[in-house]
């Protein structure tokens, strides 16, 4: 009897539940994300906690929050949960630009709309995207080559100066996208600085200061250096000051906290500052304007500023 | 006369196709790019193979035992990440001991697995490759580890310092690499570890203690994947989390190099050395000569299968196949 009472009371809970979840449905959106890579450095990590935090403070929102670990068949597999979850948004970080526009496509099919954040999925998948919310690697790469421009034009050697180029991991969008813009952009500003050579140092700071060994023996001469990262540039100025050769100017791109502290000691010259929380407000800010029809263009920037040791104490040390 | 001395010298060339390859190599490397002999990048190339080298003289043991250790990239980074975390806890002299005892556990537990339970080393390996770079994740949040006071603490000599010259990675390397051998090559033990890898069966019969022997090859593994972490930390005095991944198979591929097999009761300590340089050589060769990156990847592994090719053809005395 009492057990009874019980069940009814328990079975007519839920479907109220049901009931009012489906009212709630109108007002609050699911929105699932598939990460790149968690845990594989600081800034994934934390564009990951700060992605998940606000994601609380909205009350509209209900997120599920997913990684690939760096794997493309695991991260497909997601978005097919997603979609079978019927979310209302995905956002994805994608571990590789080609191969995952199949997954896209389907959820796009789904009527579901995909926004993808941090690094573009490769030109033939935009189609069916909604929008791309990061920073504009290309713009990093120019703006890379003209601070070290503005440097070697102070220092008076703009017309001899000789660079060597450590790039990120083969393959992966951010790297092709910031070497180009570096590679177009410097013989813009500074015509007669030459790149002698550029390697890939595969985001590995450890790899990075192998490469920057080889270039030193190589090379007598080289004024500056720049790395498609600061773990990279790190990597790359350690090398230097193990060999005793001085007076290279090294610029990066997205500052780390290691990067800001060679910064501070005076070893480093610049980089680009982007921000992980502001790449995660703006991902889920995304998705949130599309949902409410709000427009929103295709190449949804957030901005990356310059930073050097001229203008950094305008700048909070990154927490990564 | 003259024909026993050329019978010495093919003997000696049967014995030693893999040095002879090496040798063949570093005149090609030298002559493409005059610097490649220079002291300074020789000195740099061994240094930077100093931590591959460190961990490939433990698997050698492992894979002469006749099992497999998949695990020493993520159990190198799980070292390099406790030790720089503990080195601003602790401080460095109490830090080190605290990160072997770690690794040397984590190594117990995986020559427990296999020499104990008897079970499968590719398996308890390649799980334990991915739980492990779990457990240093989960150890470190996800977050670089960084040495806060990076220029006032002694710790930075072990990847970072010489003696006479000599980088300290390349002397540990080579102190390493000579306690090692004779070990494998002149102790009892040694023995032991190359009957239970030729035949475990009749090991056991001849009264070999056949697990204690597999179980103390994963300590010995796990002494050498501490201490390349050891460099590597002391090196940077930072690192991401993924430091070591990846490395398992450079390292096998160094001890494979070397002409150990992987069905177990062959190898030597002094040829996976060889195994280290050729492979230290062509990556910093192919960087020298400026080769396109996408078409280093191909050379790399053209290299490498014409030095296994020459060590096979060395010791069966033609270069094809006499039964093919």
């Amino acid at each position: 009897m009492n057990t009874t009472v019980r069940t009814l009371i328990a079975g007519s809970t839920a479907l109220a539940g049901i009931a009012f979840a489906s009212v709630a449905m109108a007002e609050t959106y699911k929105i699932g994300i598939t990460q790149n890579n968690v845990g594989v450095d600081s800034y994934q990590t934390t564009y990951e906690k700060a992605f998940i935090a606000a994601a609380e403070a909205n009350a509209d929102v209900e997120a599920v929050v997913l990684d690939a670990g760096g794997d493309v068949a695991r991260q497909i597999a997601q978005v097919q949960d997603l979609i079978q979850q019927e979310v209302d948004a995905i956002i994805i970080w994608p571990t590789n630009g080609e191969a995952v526009i199949p997954a896209v496509r389907e959820a796009h099919k789904a009527g579901i709309p995909v926004i993808v954040t941090n690094s573009n999925i490769a030109e033939p998948g935009f189609e069916f995207v909604k929008s791309f919310s990061g920073p504009d690697n290309i713009t990093q790469g120019s703006r890379s080559a003209e601070i070290m421009c503005e440097k070697f034009t102070e220092m008076g050697i703009q017309d001899e100066a000789k660079v060597v180029q450590i790039s990120g991991q083969p393959g992966y969008t951010t790297a092709i996208e910031r070497q180009k813009g570096f590679d177009d952009r410097l013989p813009e500003v500074c015509p007669n600085v030459t790149i002698v050579e550029t390697q890939p140092g595969d985001w590995n700071r450890e790899k990075s200061q192998t490469v920057m060994e080889a270039f030193l023996v190589k090379y007598d001469d080289i004024d500056g250096v720049y790395a498609g990262d600061d773990n990279m540039g790190v990597g790359a100025l350690n090398a230097a000051k193990a060999a005793g050769r001085e007076g290279i100017i090294f610029v990066g791109a997205t500052n780390f906290a290691v990067g800001y502290e060679a910064m501070e000691a005076g070893e480093y010259w610049g980089s680009i500052y982007q921000s992980p929380v502001d790449d995660a407000e703006a991902a889920l800010k995304t998705a949130l304007d599309v949902l409410n029809g709000v427009d929103v263009p295709f190449l949804n920037y957030f901005d990356t500023p310059k930073i050097t040791q001229d203008n950094m104490s305008e700048f909070t040390k990154p927490v990564f | 006369m003259a024909d026993e001395r050329l019978k010495s010298l093919t003997s000696m060339l049967a014995r030693h196709g893999i040095l002879v390859a090496f040798i063949l190599f570093m005149i090609g490397f030298t002559i493409a790019n005059q610097r490649f002999l220079g002291l300074d990048n020789v000195l740099g190339v061994i240094r930077s193979s100093a931590i591959l080298g460190v961990m490939a003289l433990g698997v050698t043991f492992v894979v002469v035992s006749g099992n497999l250790d998949l695990s020493v990239g993520s159990m190198m980074s799980f070292s390099t990440i406790v030790v720089l975390d503990l080195h601003d806890k602790l401080g460095p002299s109490m830090a080190i001991p605290a990160m072997f005892a770690m690794t040397m556990a984590l190594g117990a537990f995986i020559g427990f697995l296999v020499g104990y339970l008897k079970l499968n080393s590719l398996i308890v390996t390649l799980g334990m490759l991915s739980a492990i770079h779990g457990l240093t994740l989960t150890y470190s949040g996800g977050k670089n580890m960084d040495i806060v006071d990076k220029s006032g603490t002694w710790f930075s000599v072990f990847g970072q310092g010489a003696i006479f010259g000599i980088p300290v990675p390349v002397l540990m390397f080579g102190l390493l690499a000579v306690v090692l051998t004779v070990i494998l090559a002149k102790t009892p033990f040694g023995r032991k570890v190359y009957a239970v890898g030729g035949n475990g069966t009749a090991a056991t019969f001849s009264g070999i203690p056949r697990a204690r022997v597999v179980f103390m090859t994963y300590i010995i593994s796990s002494f050498c994947v501490a201490t390349a972490g050891l460099i590597q930390a002391s090196r940077s005095l930072g690192s991401q989390n993924t430091v070591g991944q990846g490395l398992e198979l450079d390292v096998l591929a160094a001890v494979i190099l070397g002409g150990a097999s992987l069905l177990g009761g062959s190898g030597t300590v002094f040829k996976t050395v060889i195994g280290v340089l050729i492979l230290g050589f062509i990556q910093n060769g192919l960087l020298l000569v400026g080769l396109q990156f996408y078409v280093q990847y191909v050379v790399t592994w053209v290299i490498i299968i014409l030095a296994v090719w020459l060590d096979i053809a060395a010791k069966r005395g033609r270069l094809w196949s006499p039964i093919a």
